[in-house]
């Protein structure tokens, strides 16, 4: 489920591929106790991963409301990331256990409506896991690179 | 060969038996069921308080409304107001109509004893608009059924259409047709049911098809389908499920969503409108049938049914005692969707 | 004598000569609908039709227009109120209801000392080309409301429809002015003339619905308090619909939006509709019209009751639209008819009296 169609490649390599320049602009929403953390220790450790998220720390993974995230793709950001503990790890017990049914029904139903499946994301990530923080915030920016500015959702002025 | 307005007939005959023999026995205050519509094609809410006018009830394949939709507010504030009178509604119920009834019951908004299921099996509802488009925009005058085709009447022409062609596509596919039976729900409901066990599995193959195209041709397929709508909210106001005292969309502190005609904007309401309703929509096609536009919001519905069968193999309306899946969680969800590193 | 013959078969020379001044808006039908849309082929004309769906007042009261945009440059904040673009528009195809709607709406847009700038300007660059309705359907109404089926009143042109060509009667000055341009137009003959009177006199008789509309307006007013809007209301679902395909319903909602990340913004109206739940909600939470009975009461006063009080005319077209499309088959008819009826016998009572 989690594989990139090539159809979906194929529409906007081109115009990434002509855009070189082109950074996607990626809102991640972390918790504070795990994931935010977790950002804090790759910094702390130098890492180097794409300057394209721009962070907004919650308490909790389960206080990401499903219209944060269609909301910043109206707003024009490319990509959303939401990262939480790890389950049975929350700071709240089951804030993550609430979150992670709802996501899971947004991007069925995102993916149905024809937005591409991989420039929302959900992950989880530990205080201690800089080095997974960077690896996976990598992954997205390419994954998003190779759809292009996203153009879907966002409001025609 | 089906003999499709004598099973209509017979329906109607069953229902206002059940119906007097509740009014005889002062098991209900109220019937909430169809009667005869002005036009052709059309069917319209009666509300019966008394045995003299249970002939008024009527069954044909036009019966499209949600009756449960009925229970809120309006009702419910009058029942709560007569607390002490222990006010007992009957609503003439189809399997889906059943399953509203059953999930709000799980949701506290009726009480089990403030409501009586009579139940019939349904034998599907047309697609009126499909109908209409045939004949471009000539009056209709009657509809009749005759066998297994329906006979469409106009001032200058006559013409016979296949029933099963014009079924809607929601009941095509529907695997509930009379109310579903299970331990705690059987106190409430009367007449016709059926067991749980036999429903048969909906292999959702229609919207397998379409989850298999490719992004871009979903999302011509949505706004091509939804680019119509204008944003009258009538598909929100006919489900039983949208009873919030503050839609989403009205919010004002913050505004999240404009209500313009703007096509990013029309989608997103309906996604987040099915985001809502996920878990509970029963599928029952009231909105559908309610858009004035006549958008057909089936594929949407149906995959809300689909994903939580799969996800969590549930089905709303069934039971009492389970929950649905968004107002619980497990430790061992599927998380198959998370993203991981290569 | 004014009146000209446009042979069906030269629509689409009509359709050249009129685009080079108007944007040419006239009935296509997509998805099986009829809608008003602007036309860029004229192939795509369709002739043979009843009404469209969705009323045409969206020419001139569009579901989302912008009031003005705002932009922000340094300190500056730059505002653009010029949104309504100086074209003409002709519509062709109107209905003779539809027409007459645009003339209530002009009531309540000029009305008082505020008017409604976008709305004046869009309706005067409207040049309405009405046709006349040959076969109304059993739910229309409009010999009811001070309007029929071939009303000439309301529009800048007239046309027949004489199943091959139209008549062609210009009525307005904007109306002489076209029909004079169009100079290639044959002269009608008097059995043109004869033809289309009794067409009209033959689509009048066959109007079914009549409605006895006369001093009702009063007795609603009085009744605002009756159990029969109890039971009139009482399968309404408060969708909205009515509301939304009735050629005289004028509410709109005013929405800010805001582009932050580009620093500008616009103020935009949209269509609303009193059936909302949040239509009269007050800011401290109250609203005077919490449930489905006052909303509905509210929309038959408004058409029946408020607008002859305030402007002397019947609020309604007779257009039938809220009977076809109501999802659950509330009738207006049926309620006009139980009005009259409870009228009516406390007429006896008081004769007995």
């Amino acid at each position: 489920m989690n594989e990139i169609k090539n159809e979906d490649l194929k529409v906007n390599v081109h115009e990434a591929e002509s855009n070189e320049e082109w950074e996607p602009k990626i809102i991640a929403f972390l918790c504070n106790w795990c994931s935010y953390a977790g950002a804090d220790l790759a910094g702390v450790s130098r890492i180097q991963y794409p300057p394209s998220i721009r962070i907004v720390r919650v308490p909790c993974s389960g206080r990401v409301n499903p219209f944060f995230i269609v909301k910043s793709l109206t707003d024009g950001w490319d990509g959303v990331i939401v990262s939480g503990c790890h389950p049975g790890d929350c700071h709240y017990i089951s804030g993550n256990l609430v979150a992670r049914r709802r996501f899971a029904i947004l991007k069925d139903l995102l993916e149905f409506f024809g937005i591409e499946r991989d420039r929302v994301h959900f992950m989880w990530a530990s205080a201690a896991e800089g080095e997974r923080f960077a690896k996976l915030v990598t992954k997205v920016t390419k994954l998003v690179k190779g759809f292009g500015p996203n153009k879907k959702f966002v409001k025609k002025w | 060969m089906s003999n499709i307005q004598k099973e209509n007939e017979e329906i109607e005959r069953f229902i206002r038996e059940v119906s007097r023999d509740l009014f005889k026995e002062n098991k209900v205050d109220l019937i909430i069921g169809y009667g005869k519509g002005s036009i052709p094609f059309n069917t319209t809410p009666i509300f019966i308080s008394e045995e003299n006018d249970i002939d008024k009830l009527i069954w044909n394949n036009f019966c499209y409304i949600n009756l449960s939709r009925y229970l809120l507010p309006s009702l419910n504030d009058f029942i709560r107001e007569n607390k002490d009178k222990n006010l007992k509604i009957g609503v003439i119920s189809k399997g889906c109509t059943a399953r509203s009834i059953i999930q709000l019951i799980i949701e506290n908004q009726i009480k089990p004893e403030n409501v009586v299921i009579i139940g019939m099996e349904c034998n599907g509802i047309l697609n009126r608009k499909k109908i209409e488009k045939e004949f471009g925009d000539l009056e209709i005058t009657d509809i009749l059924i005759n066998g297994d085709n329906i006979i469409v009447k106009g001032d200058k022409f006559e013409k016979e259409l296949a029933f099963n062609d014009y079924l809607s596509e929601l009941c095509k596919a529907c695997k509930i047709r009379a109310p579903p039976i299970s331990s705690k729900v059987s106190d409430i409901i009367v007449g016709k049911s059926q067991e749980v066990s036999s429903i048969e599995e909906d292999d959702f193959s229609d919207i397998s098809e379409f989850e298999s195209k490719s992004s871009e041709e979903k999302w011509a397929h949505i706004s091509e389908l939804l680019k119509d709508c204008t944003r009258c909210y009538a598909c929100r106001e006919a489900c039983p499920f949208c009873y919030c005292n503050l839609c989403f969309i009205d919010q004002n502190l913050p505004t999240w969503f404009s209500k313009t005609s703007n096509l990013g904007e029309i989608v997103i309401f309906h996604m987040i409108r099915a985001l809502h309703v996920a878990g509970r929509c029963v599928a029952c096609g009231a909105c559908s049938n309610a858009c004035p536009m006549g958008i057909d919001l089936t594929i949407i519905t149906r995959k809300l049914e689909k994903i939580v069968k799969e996800r969590f193999d549930f089905t709303a309306g069934l039971d009492l005692d389970t929950l649905p899946p968004m107002m619980t969680f497990k430790m061992d969800d599927k998380e198959e969707f998370m993203l991981e590193e290569d | 004598m004014s009146e000209r013959i446009l042979k069906k078969e030269d629509i689409n020379k009509f359709y050249e000569a009129a685009s080079k001044t108007y944007k040419f808006y006239g009935p296509v039908r997509e998805k099986g609908n009829i809608i008003f849309k602007e036309i860029s082929n004229p192939e795509d004309l369709v002739l043979d039709y009843f009404n469209s769906k969705i009323p045409p007042k969206e020419i001139v009261l569009p579901r989302t227009e912008t009031l003005f945009e705002y932009e922000m440059k340094g300190n500056d904040i730059i505002i653009n109120d010029d949104v309504v673009p100086d074209e003409k528009v002709l519509l062709f195809g109107i209905r003779p209801c539809d027409a007459y709607s645009f003339t209530l709406l002009e009531t309540f847009f000029k009305e008082g000392k505020y008017q409604d700038d976008l709305f004046i300007k869009r309706r005067k660059n409207t040049t309405l080309i009405g046709i006349g309705c040959n076969e109304p359907k059993s739910t229309c109404f409009c010999t009811s409301v001070n309007t029929h089926p071939h009303d000439k009143e309301n529009v800048d042109v007239f046309l027949t429809d004489l199943k091959d060509k139209y008549l062609v009667v210009p009525i307005s000055e904007k109306g002489k002015d076209l029909v004079k341009d169009l100079n290639w137009l044959e002269k009608a003959t008097e059995k043109d003339l004869e033809k289309a009177l009794k067409l009209s006199e033959t689509a009048e008789l066959s109007i079914k619905t009549k409605l006895d509309l006369k001093d009702l307006h009063e007795f609603l007013m009085k009744n605002f308090n009756s159990e029969l809007w109890k039971e009139s209301s009482q399968s309404c679902i408060g969708c909205g619909t009515c509301a939304f395909l009735c050629p005289t319903c004028s509410c709109f909602d005013v929405i800010d939006e805001e582009d932050k990340y580009n620093n500008r913004g616009r103020r935009v109206r949209v269509w609303d509709t009193c059936q909302f739940c949040i239509y009269t909600l007050h800011t401290s939470g109250h609203n005077p019209r919490p449930g489905r009975i006052q909303r509905f009461r509210n929309r038959i006063l408004h058409k029946f009751s408020y607008y002859p009080i305030k402007q002397g005319l019947i609020g309604c077209v007779g257009c039938g639209r809220c009977i076809q499309y109501c999802p659950v088959n509330n009738d207006l008819r049926k309620i006009i008819n139980k009005f009259n009826e409870l009228k009516n016998k406390e007429k006896e009572e008081m004769v007995v009296a």
